[in-house]
């Protein structure tokens, strides 16, 4: 028996990463800017960015998705299936990762503010180069792990036609009959993608550690 | 340099700073000392506009804000320009070098270019005596390090006068006289200090001026020696008994 008939479904990978990568991008921009929002001091703009934290985490994903695609996209606005999916899942994205960044500015100390502030350092340098580094530091770990859900959580797309893994096993499966193999080497390629990135996550992690702890 | 006056700091409805009047003059050297909560870091912290003044009237070199007109952003630049701040917590930027610490802000604030700051940085360690730690990270160094790596954070941006809030607090008395000498030799080399302090020996024997803060105000000041061993108000007396019996 050949295994050759899997071969679409690693032509699958390429679309997986590429939504996951385009969903993070969306989530990091949109979650800053929603976690900025939050921290403003501004009463109105911090109700409205808990208000939309809430709405992104209590749609379901599919819901979402659904909603862009078929709603939107129906008259309201020209867009793609991979397009939709990317903003769907960066939209929920968005909403964890500033909870997150959130955290992580809790978590840093007054003091470097204010270090910043006395030394004079315009408000652009302050952030860019005294707080969001920190930051970075501090979510690396968080970041991460979400990234590899999302990971698995792009296979909904499938759901609206972009062609990435777990929409190339359906079709395989459907075409040969054989889903047991086809869906378990689906399942084996999310590993293959999860494994690595948590491996290399892991000694960014402890290189940067190693410079700051004592 | 600096001039201080009616300053007022209420935290809701509690009032920590209750009217002080200071006046500092170039090259001059002044200890503030007082029981805790008395106001003193509020004070200092007040003075680089770090807490917004409730009422009064803060001069330095010749800016002055007036806390009962909204501040401008350059105004607040310019006011802090010539102080350099010192924090208890020391509060170095832990993702950078020691180097890079003390280097940032030259090239922001003055725009210097790489080299030359960090030339300068190079050079201000050497005078603090830590050199040899321009490559490491903060972490890797002790606090009396981190502290004196503060000190040449600040002194990096030429400032006119230099705040320090118990600088020493947070370190074993060993390392603590690191950083004194430092501020020993600062004071030395005329610069203008307004020291926050538990430290007696400095503010008896370093200092020009002692000022006894209690209850948000000043209840005493005068040259140091005078005030530490002779301190007239009943208040100023009990403090300094219960410090030195320590
Ligand atoms: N951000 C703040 N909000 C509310 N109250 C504050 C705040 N900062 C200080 N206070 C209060 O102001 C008073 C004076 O505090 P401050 O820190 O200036 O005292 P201090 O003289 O520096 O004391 P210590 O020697 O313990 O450092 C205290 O009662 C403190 O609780
Ligand atoms: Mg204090």
């Amino acid at each position: 028996m050949t295994a050759g008939f899997l071969a679409p479904i690693l032509g699958g990978v390429i679309w997986t990463l590429a939504l996951s990568a385009a969903a993070l991008a969306v989530g990091m921009v949109l979650g800053a800017l929603l976690c900025a929002m939050r921290v403003s001091g501004g009463a109105v703009l911090a109700a409205l960015a808990a208000m939309l934290i809430l709405i992104f985490r209590a749609v379901p994903p599919i819901v979402w998705l659904f909603l862009i695609y078929f709603g939107l996209g129906a008259g309201w606005l020209q867009i793609g299936a991979f397009e939709a999916a990317a903003l769907g899942l960066g939209l929920i994205t968005a909403a964890n990762l500033a909870e997150i960044f959130r955290g992580a500015l809790k978590a840093i100390h007054v003091g470097q503010w204010e270090a910043a502030q006395t030394l004079g350092l315009p408000q652009v340098s302050r952030l860019c180069d005294v707080i969001v580094p920190q930051m970075l530091r501090i979510t690396l770990p968080s970041i991460v792990s979400y990234a590899i859900g999302l990971i698995k959580d792009t296979a909904i797309a499938s759901t609206i036609g972009v062609p990435e893994i777990a929409f190339q096993a359906s079709n395989v499966s459907q075409a040969t009959f054989r889903g047991l193999e086809s869906f378990a080497f689906a399942g084996l390629l999310y590993i293959g993608l999860s494994i690595p990135i948590a491996m290399a996550s892991r000694r960014i992690d402890l290189r940067l550690r190693s410079k700051v702890a004592r | 340099m600096i001039e201080v006056s009616g300053l007022v700091k209420d935290f809701g409805a509690h009032r920590v700073l209750d009217g002080i009047d200071l006046s500092v003059q170039r090259g001059e050297v002044i200890a503030m000392i007082g029981p805790s909560g008395s106001g003193k870091s509020t004070c200092l912290r007040c003075l680089n506009l770090l807490e917004a003044p409730s009422a009064g009237l803060l001069r330095v070199g010749d800016v002055t804000i007036d806390a009962s007109r909204p501040v401008t952003r350059r105004q607040r630049l310019g006011f802090r320009r010539p102080l350099g701040m010192v924090f208890q917590s020391f509060n170095l930027f832990p993702h950078m070098t020691v180097l890079r610490n003390v280097s940032l802000a030259q090239e922001r604030v003055l725009k210097r270019s790489r080299r030359e700051a960090d030339e300068i940085s190079r050079q201000l360690l050497d005078r603090v005596g830590l050199g040899a730690k321009a490559d490491q990270h903060p972490s890797r160094c002790s606090g009396g390090q981190q502290q004196r790596i503060a000190i040449a954070r600040a002194l990096a941006l030429d400032p006119e006068v230099m705040l320090f809030d118990e600088p020493t607090s947070a370190l074993d008395p060993e390392l603590g006289l690191e950083v004194l000498n430092v501020m020993q030799e600062l004071a030395a080399g005329g610069m203008t200090m307004i020291v926050v302090t538990h430290e007696m020996h400095f503010a008896e024997s370093v200092s020009d001026r002692v000022l006894i803060m209690a209850d948000g105000r000043i209840i005493e000041q005068g040259p140091s020696a005078e005030v530490m061993r002779n301190p007239q108000t009943e208040r100023a007396q009990r403090f300094l008994s219960a410090v030195m019996n320590r």
